[in-house]
């Protein structure tokens, strides 16, 4: 009686628990190594990177200012190089519990190597969204200035940020997340506020409006007889 | 097409001559009218000892399309055929003379200088862009008192346009535009013999309306910090600067009234201030923000030459250090450019061409006092 009660069910549990522990064992040389290995490729990325100048292009790109505005104090090439020890260690604690044999994370490092080349594309399409903003948005606002516009500013913000928008929105995309509703709700907000800007122009500044035209079109006839050159 | 025929019957009736059209293809009718143009009666211009025939050669060039793709041909034909001198001449011209032709390619022949420039006869208030950047900037860099650098029309010599040829900037955008300044900075950075010609007056074609101002601007000053790089050893070591000696007959004449409208400046300079002042920040040095500011904040409007010499050396600075798209540092200058002029002209309004060339001496000495600024911060 004692011995179905008490004794047998134990003797299974050590029996499971000796089977389990050679898989904790493995699971945590494989977190150990994990932190090893992330530590030295953090150390070769970021001396890489910096061989190669990344910061200085960094710099160029306007990037390191976005990181200053962000209170990040840590340059590009040390970024890329905390990114590669995050991802190998995330990697090797995957492995880890992979190694542990229990049903609930079977499975999920196939999932994660699946799903880790979206994330990094859409951190390159979210960066390069944010360089391409920025460039077109720099652009637009010095021909807008340089064209007499009164609005320049707001030219070049709208152009930057309907760019980076775009980008993000590819990027959530991408992921997975939300899908079709960013796509609404993004097509939602752009055509509201060409709407509301239409809308605005057309009523609640229709003076405004023919004041601008008249001066745009006085001006025309106003050019200079300088030649520049 | 007649000012330069008449211009080789009077003046170089012994000498062998060939007129070149460098065309890029144009659709004008350019090259019809250099093959049928010719003088039948030299009569008229007083011209009797005509002894050897113009020979015309009309060649599309190849490459990229431009000016200086243009020249190169040119400069390869003057190769070919081992010429002693050689004139160039925009063809919108609508104030050429056959003395031209004279004062462009005689200092070569008979003085032996390998490079003429020209010296025109211009409104107070034209070439701006030449007045208060590239007059000033190329005189303080490289110490030569060469009023039109990028003039346009010019006289070399046949080695001179064997140098350039060497040159390997056919493929860069000194094919494009900007073959103006590069002949003239390398002609005196590389010690050739440099002079200018009084031509008179300049009148071109009526502009085009499309032309854009900003574009023009980027074009000229890219052009010229472009060869900041390339001469930077030659430039650094120039203290001073030394006149250039001039031919022709000097005249000077009535100026016409001609419309300036500075209160759209005014208000150009002003916007650019206050929208671009986020990248001007980095492309200026603070203080000269800071001066910038005053500037477009005060009551009476005038930019100073000393503040518009740190301007113009700032982003020479930005453009050597790429600290952004250069093209976008430089189309920032617009605005800036619009208010030195606005205060130039306010300056000038009541000036004679002798007095405005005062105004001009001055902003050149501007320049070349804070040369040592641009010096110290290059590197």
């Amino acid at each position: 009686m004692m011995n179905n009660l008490f004794i047998e069910p134990f003797q299974k549990f050590l029996v499971k628990v000796t089977g389990f522990l050679p898989h904790l064992l493995i699971s945590l040389i494989l977190i150990m190594l994990g932190l090893l290995v992330a530590w030295l490729l953090k150390r070769v990325v970021t001396r890489i990177s910096q061989l190669l100048s990344i910061d200085r292009l960094s710099q160029k790109l306007g990037l390191s200012q976005i990181l200053e505005k962000s209170r990040i104090s840590e340059s590009l090439s040390g970024l890329i190089g905390s990114s590669v020890y995050w991802i190998v260690l995330l990697a090797f604690v995957i492995m880890g519990l992979d190694a542990l044999k229990l049903p609930a994370v079977e499975g999920l490092m196939t999932e994660f190597w699946l799903y880790l080349p979206n994330v990094i594309t859409a951190g390159v399409i979210v960066i390069a969204g944010y360089l391409l903003g920025n460039f077109l948005g720099r652009a637009a606002l010095i021909a807008s200035v340089n064209a007499g516009f009164a609005v320049s500013g707001l030219v070049g913000k709208f152009v930057k940020f309907t760019v980076f928008i775009m980008a993000a929105s590819m990027a959530l995309e991408l992921l997975g997340i939300g899908k079709d509703t960013v796509l609404i709700a993004f097509a939602i907000v752009l055509g509201g506020v060409v709407l509301a800007l239409s809308i605005a122009f057309g009523l609640g500044g229709k003076d405004a409006a023919k004041e601008y035209m008249e001066k745009m079109l006085k001006e025309k006839t106003d050019e200079d007889d300088i030649q520049h050159i | 097409m007649r000012a330069v025929q008449a211009g080789f019957a009077k003046y170089f009736p012994d000498k062998k001559a060939i007129l070149i059209n460098s065309d890029g293809g144009s659709l004008d009718g350019t090259h019809e009218i250099v093959e049928k143009t010719v003088i039948d009666d030299f009569q008229p211009l007083l011209i009797d000892q005509r002894q050897s025939i113009l020979s015309k050669i009309s060649v599309p060039y190849h490459g990229i399309p431009g000016k200086g793709s243009a020249f190169r041909t040119i400069f390869q034909i003057a190769k070919e055929l081992g010429v002693k001198a050689c004139a160039v001449v925009d063809s919108d011209l609508r104030s050429i003379t056959p003395e031209w032709i004279d004062l462009l390619i005689r200092p070569v022949l008979d003085k032996g200088f390998d490079f003429v420039t020209p010296y025109y006869l211009r409104h107070k208030y034209d070439g701006t862009i030449t007045n208060s950047i590239v007059y000033p900037v190329t005189r303080a860099l490289y110490g030569k008192q060469i009023r039109q650098p990028i003039g346009g029309d010019f006289g070399f010599s046949g080695k001179l346009a064997e140098f350039y040829l060497e040159k390997d900037v056919w493929g860069s955008d000194v094919a494009r535009f900007g073959i103006d300044i590069w002949m003239t900075t390398t002609a005196v950075a590389n010690d050739f013999k440099v002079c200018q010609s009084f031509l008179g007056a300049k009148i071109h074609a009526a502009k085009d309306p499309s032309s854009d101002l900003s574009a023009m601007l980027t074009q000229v000053v890219s052009s010229l910090f472009m060869l900041m790089e390339e001469y930077k050893d030659k430039w650094k070591d120039v203290k001073q600067t030394a006149p250039v000696p001039i031919f022709g007959f000097q005249f000077s004449v009535g100026l016409e009234p001609l419309h300036v409208n500075i209160e759209k400046m005014i208000s150009m300079f002003g916007l650019g201030i206050a929208d671009l002042s986020e990248l001007l920040k980095d492309i200026l040095s603070s203080q000269s923000m800071k001066e910038l500011v005053e500037v477009a904040s005060a009551d009476s409007f005038h930019f100073s030459d000393d503040l518009w010499v740190h301007v113009i050396y700032d982003y020479a600075i930005a453009c050597h250090r790429k600290i952004m798209n250069v093209d976008h540092i430089l189309k920032t200058l617009t605005p800036l450019y619009l208010g030195k002029v606005a205060s130039l002209v306010t300056e000038m309004a009541d000036s004679n061409a002798d007095e405005v060339e005062e105004r001009l001496e001055a902003l050149c000495l501007a320049f070349e006092k804070y040369k040592p600024y641009l010096i110290d911060n290059w590197d």
